[in-house]
């Protein structure tokens, strides 16, 4: 096989999982923090998919300003979802799994209803393709990558050295621990759930001039941010992204060999290999 | 300093606190002793704001404290090393210890502070780098109360701080009470199943069994307390 087509596939593999990441991280922070898996999750990406296609399509603004808009808005977003719902649910894994999956569809409705069924176009800000002997990639996929790269390392900055970041990072590890330190664990969790759901908001701001919005639009990517985060351990930064780069590579070089359909399968048959050989996943706590 | 009146703690409808009433006067060290089970860290985790009490009144430096959240608690000056230590175990020491000065933002005297809590427990310092889940037991209970020292408290509470250490440990973890207490003016709740090292350092000890204070006193006195020497000091 030229190496230029592995190359090629690798690099198509990891600009869509790296996406996929920021999805997962916003997922694994939020159960972190408050010991709850947001089903709801994939609907704050398509908000942030929604967001930039009113700021872009509809009032015209210029793309990189209308993701930035984006990605505040869906944090609003996850703060009145926090203070509404999921602020009850702390730590009740079994209820905040039935209410989440409630929200889920209140939110794809509600969009069907407000928005249409209807696949709405983004148009891309970045034209062009880069070139590198026989391996192409596209402007906009190149800016797709950058940003989420950018937006890792942003957020692994946050967590390890901010004052607010490290008191997320304590209220994850032990809640009356930080709750005896000072702090309070009511606005840090609404504070980690809102950066959890911004995270989601960004994947689904970088995607949408990519794929187009749609109501049901969060789906595909949540089911990948849980395949990363099973494959990385629940609960890990470091294992999501990881994770990511495992699937990144699996369906890159899948897609070589087996049709868009099959490639998705790949993901899963990956979950079931690392589940089998290290149940909590590859950096999973005990 | 710290006036507990009649305090009620109750989980459901088990009964973990029946009207304890306690006082820790400014800079004095007490102790509460009793078994396993007789609501010794439920009366803590009510005074810090971990369980809000069913009944009773809880008075810090003149200010009502009752139901407060253990966040706004700590703001006061009351910092409580607890129960099993509960550090974070993926953090480094040093992260840990800045978890304690949380509410004190990051300024000079932060690092004052972290310097002479290093100068307290050189292994720390030499530590400051490594997990605080991979140190030994004695250190990490030193780290726990590092970290309480951290945030300049009035009054320091610590829960069994010489739970499952040698007795070498023990006697270090004492010492170092006392000189906390002397050079830093700190109050100091201790509640302890090692009575002999609680009756030894404290001023005043109270005996807790079965939710109530059954006996209290200056500690001198209670060493000779035939109940106390048959129940807690093996006769």
């Amino acid at each position: 096989m030229p190496i230029e087509l592995l190359v090629q596939a690798l690099l198509n593999g990891f600009a869509l999982a790296l996406v996929y990441v920021l999805v997962a991280l916003g997922l694994t922070l939020i159960f972190s923090i408050l010991g709850i898996i947001n089903f709801a999750h994939g609907e704050f990406y398509m908000l942030g998919g929604y967001a930039t296609y009113f700021g872009v399509a509809v009032f015209g603004l210029h793309y990189v300003p209308t993701l930035l808009l984006a990605i505040g808005a869906v944090g609003l977003a996850g703060v009145v979802a926090e203070r509404l719902i999921f602020r009850h649910l702390r730590g009740k894994t079994l209820n905040a799994f039935i209410v989440s999956l409630g929200l889920l569809w209140v939110l794809q409705s509600g969009a069907q209803l407000t928005f249409g069924v209807l696949d709405k176009p983004v148009p891309s800000a970045f034209s062009g393709i880069i070139r590198a002997g026989r391996v192409i990639i596209s402007v906009e996929r190149f800016v797709v990558v950058l940003a989420a790269v950018g937006l890792i390392a942003v957020l692994y900055g946050f967590l390890q050295w901010s004052r607010v970041g490290r008191a997320m990072r304590a209220v994850a590890q032990d809640p009356d621990g930080a709750a005896l330190q000072g702090v309070n664990i009511e606005f840090t969790s609404m504070l980690g759930f809102a950066v959890g759901c911004a995270l989601a908001g960004a994947a689904g701001g970088l995607l949408a001039p990519v794929f187009a919005v749609s109501p049901p639009m969060g789906a595909l990517p949540v089911v990948k941010a849980f395949i990363i985060i099973i494959v990385g351990g629940m609960g890990s930064l470091p294992g999501a992204v990881l994770g990511g780069l495992l699937l990144g590579t699996v369906e890159g070089i899948g897609s070589l060999f087996f049709s868009s359909a099959a490639v998705n399968v790949l993901g899963f048959l990956m979950v079931i290999a690392v589940l089998l050989v290290r149940p909590r996943g590859l950096f999973g706590a005990a | 300093m710290l006036e507990v009146t009649d305090l009620r703690v109750r989980y459901g409808n088990v009964v973990a606190v029946a009207g304890v009433s306690l006082s820790v006067a400014d800079g004095e060290i007490v102790a509460v002793i009793g078994p396993n089970g007789a609501g010794k860290t439920s009366t803590l985790r009510a005074i810090s704001g971990l369980v809000r009490p069913s009944a009773g009144r809880i008075s810090f430096n003149g200010t009502d404290i009752t139901g407060w959240k253990a966040h706004r608690i700590v703001a006061m000056g009351l910092s409580h090393a607890p129960e099993g230590r509960r550090l974070f175990p993926q953090m480094t020491v040093l992260e840990n210890l800045k978890m304690g000065a949380y509410l004190r933002g990051n300024g000079a005297a932060l690092e004052r502070t972290l310097q002479e809590v290093v100068a307290r427990f050189p292994r720390l310092a030499e530590r400051r780098r490594q997990r605080a889940g991979t140190l030994s037991g004695g250190e990490q209970q030193m780290l726990a109360i590092g970290r309480a020292l951290m945030a300049e408290p009035r009054m320091l509470i610590l829960d069994e701080p010489s739970f499952g250490l040698a007795p070498m440990v023990v006697t270090e973890i004492g010492r170092v009470i006392q000189a906390i207490n002397r050079a830093r003016k700190v109050a100091v709740l201790l509640v302890e199943q090692n009575a002999r090292m609680a009756l030894s350092i404290s001023a005043r000890t109270y005996v807790m069994e079965t939710g109530t204070i059954v006996l209290e006193g200056p500690s001198a006195s209670l060493r000779e307390s035939p109940h106390v020497k048959a129940a807690y000091l093996g006769g």
